[in-house]
């Protein structure tokens, strides 16, 4: 769990390094987040920690493999809004979420594909957003995102 | 957008090309800084030719152009799914269809779905997205 303050300034440079000169962004010290803003929790929310929950050390366990975040290779992001979004000003609330871990058998022979999210909530707890991630766990190690 | 209907198709836009400073712009701002976006030596060692685009950047893109056609306060749902890494130099270009009109939680909203594409064609990033047209 991490507070994460939604700033002004960081809603610019991440406006200005996606190419993007919105001036609602640019211009606008209580400005809305970007629709991909929130990866920016890594500054204040260690995700490696999702895989130390108790849920997750079990179903690494049930898979039988190593529970080694470097085989992890990033296949997909998804970012939920419930209702307004987040804008500058705005402290959010961050919980790290352990989705589980799912077996494919492709061409390339058994996947595992590994799913979790972070929780952004506001006053009163309000579910605010969602990051969800999917990631392919691969037994070579290829960091790749 | 006023009246949005499926099958709306928007204008494509062209983002890059990709240069080292993009690349090490969006690991600063996002708080990625895999050295695999900006090491060649590294990227090298793993296989790849040179150190690659960051994936992240790729969506921002795109989200970059629904801001443009939707707004900046509509977005309700964004997907990004990776599917091609693209080097320096790329020129990467984004579309987007309307797919569904429909109503939730007392909004208009539409879903686009979306790609990004390379100079061959090839689909580097693909996605849905939900955004509110109506209130």
């Amino acid at each position: 769990m991490a507070v994460m303050p939604v700033e002004w300034g960081k809603i610019r440079e991440y406006a200005v390094a996606t190419a993007n000169d919105r001036a609602e962004y640019l211009d606008d010290p209580k400005a809305p987040i970007p629709p991909t803003f929130l990866a920016t929790v890594v500054f204040w929310e260690t995700l490696g920690d999702v895989f130390d929950l108790p849920e997750a050390v079990a179903a690494w366990a049930d898979a039988g493999v190593d529970r080694d975040v470097r085989n992890l290779l990033s296949l997909e992001q998804e970012y939920l809004f419930h209702g307004e979004l987040p804008r500058a000003g705005d402290v959010l609330t961050t919980s790290l979420r352990f989705d589980g871990v799912e077996e494919k058998n492709g061409r390339s022979g058994r996947m595992l594909l590994v799913r979790f999210a972070v929780e952004f909530r506001g006053d009163d707890d309000v579910l605010r957003a969602e990051c969800r991630y999917t990631s392919a766990y691969l037994n070579t190690p290829e960091a790749v995102s | 957008m006023t009246d949005p209907r499926v099958g709306t198709r928007l204008p494509p836009r062209d983002f890059g090309p990709l240069t080292m400073t993009d690349i090490v712009r969006y690991q600063g701002a996002s708080g990625d800084l895999n050295p695999m976006h900006h090491d060649d030596e590294l990227a090298r060692g793993a296989g790849y030719p040179a150190s690659f685009g960051v994936g992240m950047l790729n969506a921002g893109y795109l989200a970059t152009y629904c801001t443009a056609h939707f707004g900046t306060d509509s977005v309700r749902r964004f997907r990004t799914r990776f599917r091609k890494v693209v080097f320096r130099g790329a020129v990467v270009t984004a579309r987007g269809v309307i797919t569904r009109v429909f109503d939730e939680g007392g909004e208009s909203r539409v879903e686009v779905e979306l790609t990004l594409t390379d100079a061959d064609g090839a689909t580097v990033v693909e996605g849905t997205a939900e955004f509110v047209t109506r209130r």
